[in-house]
């Protein structure tokens, strides 16, 4: 809502700036999101009288100005012809600024000193064009006056960010309402004097509403006689500093009353009404109607319509039909006041995508028992602007009861549940301010009727709010309450989930966030089979483009999308992650699954860029590492990596799954190299995918600690030939096999295959450490146990020790 | 004998002076005092003397000893000292050159502020609920005091899926939930993923919130102030001034935004506070009854506040991000940074 500083005092009196104002109106919830103000810093352009004029010696079109400017007279240059000496001027003065960043320096024109520059209303910005300078009326305002308060022009411009609960400050009326109310001054009367002549209204028109439950009231005004033309400059002025475009003077009139009153009018040539009727009805089904701005739309039959009698002459309070629209030649007017319900208007301008100031105020509700003064004020305007004559009386169609239901107040309540203590006078005088009637109940409380537009006032908490408002949110002290001690601690899903995050950015992770939704395609990507899960997704019903078009069942498209990203910006060592919800639609009825998920990708080189250590290439093994260092940090036993069955978006030979015990917990490879081409990715990369609900379930929050032991170790190297076919964990697999209480540790640390190993084999390195609990082992136990070690190797697997 | 001894203290001083490395010198104790050093052979010789002599000339060896001894001893520690020191002087590293370090991993600017915030009300006595992303109509909207139909939906412009649900629009819907599940005292915040159909430089149809909610017997709006000038001057220090003005969001009443003082300029006005000196960052305000009738609390007996704060606009703040877009494009030139 826009709204300006000298509009709203003539509504009510006030001795606030500009700036103080603002602040005052933010204050009482009406935010003042920003301030125009004009005429700003042209304070230097005052009032001034040209007290002798003659030619200029060296140039026929200017002329040498003497200029009293009140305080003193200054030589000016001047090109314009269109003034006579002792003609009242706007000066700019040295050192002003004129809009475009023109300033007035002092100059010499053609040999002559010029102090200064008159202006003309297009150097204002005022005007758009103008022939020659502004020229004032003699008596306009003292010499030095700034000419922007002669004109009384010096002026705010206020816009006003509504809540949608405050529909009675859609006009500058209400907005001087609140006003008046906290700063406990009286509104400034309105003062209408309708002229009315001739026949009733009754006799020109008749209205008919056939559906009151959604049309309360409808009043309307006969005015004929009247010409169409443009509209007073003021008016134009007073529509423009508010941003609406001046139409012709009838038009103008309806728009100046809406921004005045919040009453949305609507003025119909009248000789273009068939039957010389209104009818106030649904719309019939598929019902065409071509609106003001040459659309034709297609009505419902929710729709609301003004007819004449043969049809649909308007889209009730959203907009008129361009068949009874006021042309240039219009003579006679019917003026429409009226009230429709709120919801019935909000559905239709929001399924014809029809969003209109008059829809805009319906929508929120308006003032039903404003109506007729907005009308009356309207009609009496429009004569004295367009001449013509009133016809006598309204028609005013008001078939509700509009009294309103009286609250109960409890005004110890209002202090109670706010934290202050005003006087009991204090919290009623503001009811009163706000134009509520109250009435004493025997049991203290207070009986309070609202005023008609405060259509948000409807029960006890929303006094208790204008209470807070109006007395002020800053006068409220802050206190700490005193609060029930709950018991409460993170939840173990919450725990795990930072565990998880923690331990993967101690893992050189860094964590990324894509957006939920992610387009259809995005399982394609992954080549998943037609029948996996993941490719039935929740569709959004209005997506913003494509690429969203589906809540993701999987985090790997973002993820891989932006491993793409990363490395086209360069970027090539990346390690991310992501942890976040991926969404199933529930079966049936029940609400949809969005369990959290984990995944990552490495790429590039494993520390980065370096001077001191040989750049290597991260692979399968860097990711399989983070994994298990987070499986192991969340104690999560019994897990097996099975290369059997894989994911279709990696590697065959280079990935598996990952079981703990029989649940699948996820999985780790390198990227299969069609997935890499259609994300766009230039470099190899290696992912991981964890269900995280699984590791919440299967996370144990016991840890085993055993004391170390205090006796020394003794470790045993073993080099072996082993064919490809038998993994690696086989062996270790082995030796744990044992069961040897002294085997502490079982490490692989060598893995070579190439000159002197055999074709089909690798050669493997492991190195047992051999320590007890209980004793210093001895060198013949040491060697007893190590070669029952080896033989158990050598006799259970296809090995050869070297 | 005497004489003898006499010379090899002498010779042995004299050695011992001009001995320059620990070899040196321990090729003197040898030649000296080893197994068959030199004062080891005279010593043998004690034998042959006399009972008289015997005692004397044994006193004299052992003095001769000890001094060798002694001498070395002191000749070694410096010898052994200036080798340090030669070690220290030669050797030098380019401490300039940088460190080897592990690549660092960071956490998204989000989830740190989310930490912190939970941090932070941890310690008000708040703990952390959850709910879905996917949701009805009834516990986003309707419970919440907006009724169908109703001009404050357009506030927030919504995204819809399937079977009349939609995706939440804010986290306001874990108010309605916690509330159903269990009684007063409630102190909860919730923070979460929320959505909305609007995409420009301000606006992401993907982002984040952080709803509180404390019911209990007796709490005021005064209370609200409290706990949020607490929140606020946590997160941005303790001067940081605070100002609520009233506003409206269907489910609290009194309803407030809260503003404080622009972290930027420090309220003398600025760009990102468009010259008012006041940034608002949070919604908030007292439960308004209809919700607590959709949750069957006695709005009589219980009073409460809630409140909602987007996380994206408070990282921007913190870590003076200008466009919100950065946090969403995930460009680790960007998140390495946290």
């Amino acid at each position: 809502m826009n709204v300006t500083y000298n509009w709203l005092k003539e509504f009510v009196d006030f001795s606030e700036t500009p700036d103080e104002l603002a602040a005052l109106l933010t204050m009482l919830g009406l935010e003042v999101d920003s301030m125009v103000k004009l005429g700003e810093g042209l304070d230097d352009v005052v009032v001034a009288r040209v007290e002798e004029k003659r030619q200029h010696p060296n140039a026929d079109k200017l002329s040498l100005c003497k200029v009293n400017n009140g305080k003193e007279i200054v030589d000016v240059v001047c090109g314009a012809q269109n003034f006579t000496q002792g003609a009242t001027v706007a000066l700019a003065q040295i050192g002003s600024v004129l809009p475009g960043d023109f300033k007035i320096k002092r100059s010499k024109i053609r040999g002559e000193e010029s102090c200064g520059m008159l202006c003309s209303d297009k150097e204002l910005g005022l005007a758009d064009e103008s022939a020659g300078i502004m020229v004032l009326d003699a008596d306009i305002a003292p010499l030095g006056t700034p000419i922007f308060t002669a004109l009384g022009l010096k002026d705010t411009l206020l816009e006003i960010g509504l809540t949608p609960n405050r529909s009675d400050c859609l006009s500058v009326i209400g907005i001087a309402r609140d006003l008046a109310a906290k700063l406990g001054v009286q509104l400034k009367p309105l003062a209408t004097t309708l002229p009315e002549a001739g026949e009733p209204v009754g006799s020109f028109i008749k209205v008919t509403i056939d559906n009151p439950e959604l049309c309360p009231r409808y009043a309307a005004r006969y005015i004929s006689g009247c010409t169409i033309a443009p509209s007073p400059e003021w008016l134009v002025k007073r529509l423009t500093s508010i941003g609406i475009r001046s139409i012709n003077n009838v038009v103008d009139v309806t728009n100046l009353i809406m921004m005045e009153l919040g009453q949305p009018l609507h003025a119909f040539d009248c000789d273009r009404l068939a039957g010389k009727q209104v009818v106030v009805r649904t719309a019939g089904e598929g019902e065409l109607f071509t609106t003001l701005d040459n659309q034709q739309r297609t009505l419902q039959a929710t729709d609301l319509v003004i007819c004449d009698a043969e049809r649909p002459v308007a889209l009730a309070g959203v907009m008129g039909g361009l068949n009874s629209e006021i042309e240039l030649t219009t003579t006679a007017i019917l003026l429409e006041s009226a009230f429709f319900k709120p919801a019935a208007i909000r559905k239709t301008a929001k399924r014809l995508g029809l969003h209109t100031e008059s829809s805009h105020r319906f929508e929120r509700g308006i003032d039903i028992d404003s109506v007729g003064r907005a009308l009356d004020r309207a009609a009496a305007l429009i004569v004295e602007l367009a001449g013509g004559t009133v016809a006598q009386g309204a028609l005013d169609v008001y078939p509700g009861n509009s009294e309103r239901t009286p609250i109960t107040f409890r005004p110890e309540r209002a202090n109670g549940l706010i934290g202050i203590t005003l006087e009991r006078s204090e919290i009623l005088d503001i009811l009163i301010r706000l134009q509520c009637r109250i009435a004493e109940n025997s049991d203290g409380s207070v009986s309070v009727i609202p005023p008609h537009y405060r259509l948000d006032i409807e029960r006890e908490i929303d006094l208790i709010e204008e209470v807070a408002r109006l007395n002020g949110y800053d006068k409220i002290p802050a206190t700490m309450p005193i609060a029930r001690v709950v018991s409460d601690r993170p939840s173990r899903h919450q725990e795990i989930e930072k565990l998880v995050r923690e331990l993967l950015v101690q893992n050189s992770m860094t964590e990324i966030i894509n957006f939920s939704f992610t387009s259809a395609d995005a399982a394609g990507k992954l080549l998943l089979s037609d029948d996996d899960p993941r490719r039935v997704a929740i569709k959004l019903a209005n997506p913003l483009v494509d690429e969203h078009s589906v809540m993701r069942t999987t985090l790997l498209p973002g993820l891989l999308e932006t491993t793409a990203k990363n490395m086209s910006f360069r970027s090539l060592d990346l390690k991310l992650f992501e942890m976040r919800r991926v969404y199933f639609p529930g079966e049936g009825d029940n609400m949809p699954h969005e369990p959290l998920c984990v995944v990552g990708a490495i790429s590039g080189s494993r520390d980065g860029d370096g001077w001191s250590r040989p750049q290597e290439a991260v692979d399968f093994y860097d990711a399989k590492g983070i994994v298990e260092s987070l499986l192991e940090s969340l104690e999560i036993g019994g897990v097996s990596w099975n290369s059997e069955q894989v994911e279709s978006y990696y590697h065959p030979g280079k990935s598996c799954s990952i079981f703990a015990g029989r649940d699948y917990i996820g999985s780790v490879g390198e990227l299969h190299p069609t997935v890499q081409k259609n994300f766009g990715i230039e470099k190899t990369v290696f992912c991981f995918e964890l269900n995280f609900e699984k590791l919440v379930k299967l996370s144990r929050t016991k840890k085993t600690i055993t004391a170390p032991s205090r006796f020394p170790d003794s470790s045993r190297d073993i080099a072996m030939l082993v064919p490809d076919e038998v993994p690696a964990s086989k062996i270790i697999d082995c030796v744990k096999a044992e069961k040897a209480k002294e085997i502490e540790q079982v490490q692989i640390f060598d893995v070579y295959c190439g000159a002197g190993v055999p074709a089909g084999q690798r050669s493997i390195a492991i190195r047992i450490r051999y320590r007890s609990f209980e004793r210093t082992l001895a060198e013949e136990e040491i060697v007893a146990l190590h070669k029952r070690v080896v033989t158990n190797l050598v006799n259970k697997l296809p090995v050869t020790v070297r | 004998m005497r004489e003898q001894l006499e010379q090899l203290r002498n010779g042995a001083v004299q050695a011992i002076a001009a001995a320059t490395t620990v070899e040196q010198l321990q090729e003197i104790r040898i030649t000296l005092l080893g197994r068959k050093g030199e004062l080891t052979a005279l010593m043998k010789g004690l034998g042959s003397l006399s009972a008289e002599e015997r005692p004397v000339i044994g006193q004299l060896v052992n003095s001769v000893r000890d001094e060798i001894e002694s001498a070395l001893g002191t000749a070694l520690a410096a010898a052994q000292e200036n080798l340090i020191a030669e070690r220290l002087s030669s050797e030098r590293i380019d401490i300039s050159l940088p460190g080897r370090r592990p690549l660092r991993g960071t956490k998204h600017p989000i989830s740190l502020v989310i930490e912190e915030v939970s941090a932070i009300f941890a310690g008000l006595g708040f703990s952390v609920a959850e709910g879905p992303e996917i949701e009805h109509d009834w516990y986003n909207f309707e419970a919440l005091n907006f009724p169908p139909e109703h001009p404050a939906r357009d506030m927030q412009d919504t995204f819809f899926v399937e079977n009349s649900m939609l995706l939440r629009t804010h986290t306001s819907p874990v108010q309605i939930r916690t509330m159903l599940k269990q009684k007063p005292p409630v102190r909860i915040i919730a923070p979460g993923t929320v959505y909305r159909c609007d995409s420009d430089a301000t606006h992401s149809p993907m982002f984040h919130q952080i709803e509180g909610l404390m019911v209990d017997t007796g709490v005021t709006f005064g209370d609200l102030k409290g706990i949020l000038t607490v929140f606020t001057n946590q997160l941005f220090g303790q001067k940081t001034g605070v100002r609520l003005r009233p506003s409206y969001f269907p489910f609290t009443e009194p309803s407030a935004e809260v503003d404080i003082a622009c972290v930027i300029c420090g309220g003398k006005g600025c760009r990102v506070c468009k010259n008012s000196g006041w940034l608002e960052i949070l919604g908030a305000g007292m439960v308004d009854p209809e919700v607590y009738r959709h949750v069957q609390y006695d709005a009589e007996q219980i009073s409460g506040f809630a409140f909602g704060m987007g996380i994206e606009r408070i990282a921007m703040l913190k870590y003076g991000i200008s466009d919100m877009r950065l946090l969403f494009e995930n460009d680790v030139r960007f998140l390495r940074q946290f």
